[in-house]
């Protein structure tokens, strides 16, 4: 009798830990921050290299369109990073899930930033 | 020569930072707990090498290229500016942000002998090995465009 209630309690603690994320806050919301960031380096990029004014402006915050690109990325990371950990955004994500998102958005802003330069290599 | 000294730090950190994931990458194959504290070591100095080289090259980027850009634009490889360049200078975002997020996926997603936390990290460590070499090799490509554009 004793030994079937140990193993009742032992199948619940288990399907207790499997529903359960097993991802920390902090690497999930500066996950999920990163993967809003890869996106948004390509973005960033295509709007200044298309758009004369954004190019100029970005020129004149840090005196480099390069400089002011590699800040604002770094400042947006951080921040989202925060905010996602704090608002505990995507809780119940695990690290497979996590794994794909950061993967395809590191693809898709490679990808992105590739295709834009090609005309220039084939030229 | 300040020049030539800040463009090889630059690259001799992005290498050891390369070599680094690559360690990192067969110690979380292999993780453990034996291994868990070398496992945090080396993500931390993937990250510190990447920021490293990426301060000395933005500096480097920013205050002494663009006569070297003229020079390779006016040669017969502009296309190592045009797109080798301004390839690597845009994905290198993506390698600094991979590798700044890394010691946080190795200290705060634990275990890392749980398979789903193991494969975030080695996917990480992959994507910057990769881009690490493509890196590298852009570099090369682009000191080449200025060789050529100085021969005229």
């Amino acid at each position: 009798m004793k030994k079937t209630n140990i193993k009742k309690n032992k199948n619940i603690q288990t399907a207790v830990i499997k529903n359960k994320t097993n991802m920390n806050k902090y690497s999930l919301g500066f996950g999920l921050s990163l993967v809003v960031t890869n996106l948004l380096n390509a973005v960033i990029l295509v709007v200044k290299e298309v758009s004369s004014s954004v190019m100029n402006v970005m020129k004149a915050a840090l005196g480099h369109h390069w400089t002011t690109h590699g800040v604002f990325l770094l400042f947006v990371f951080v921040i989202l990073g925060v905010v996602f950990s704090i608002k505990g955004a995507g809780a119940k994500w695990d690290s497979r899930k996590l794994m794909y998102y950061i993967s395809g958005s590191v693809i898709i802003s490679v990808v992105i930033i590739t295709v834009f330069f090609l005309p220039y290599l084939i030229a | 020569m300040l020049n030539q000294g800040f463009m090889m730090s630059h690259v001799l950190f992005g290498v050891l930072g390369i070599l680094c994931a690559v360690a990192l990458f067969m110690d979380v194959l292999n993780a453990g707990e034996k291994n868990y504290q070398r496992i945090k070591i080396l993500s931390l100095a993937v990250a510190v090498l990447i920021v490293i080289s990426f301060l000395i090259g933005g500096y480097w980027y920013v205050t002494y290229y663009g006569a070297e850009r003229d020079i390779i634009k006016a040669g017969a490889w502009p296309w190592a500016h045009n797109f080798f360049m301004e390839v690597k200078e845009h994905i290198f975002f993506a390698m600094l942000l991979l590798g700044i997020y890394l010691p946080i996926a190795v200290y705060k997603n634990t275990p890392l002998t749980n398979r789903k936390n193991k494969n975030l990290v080695l996917a990480i460590c992959a994507m910057i090995i990769l881009i690490g070499i493509f890196m590298e090799g852009a570099g090369g490509i682009i000191s080449k465009g200025v060789t050529i554009g100085l021969r005229g």
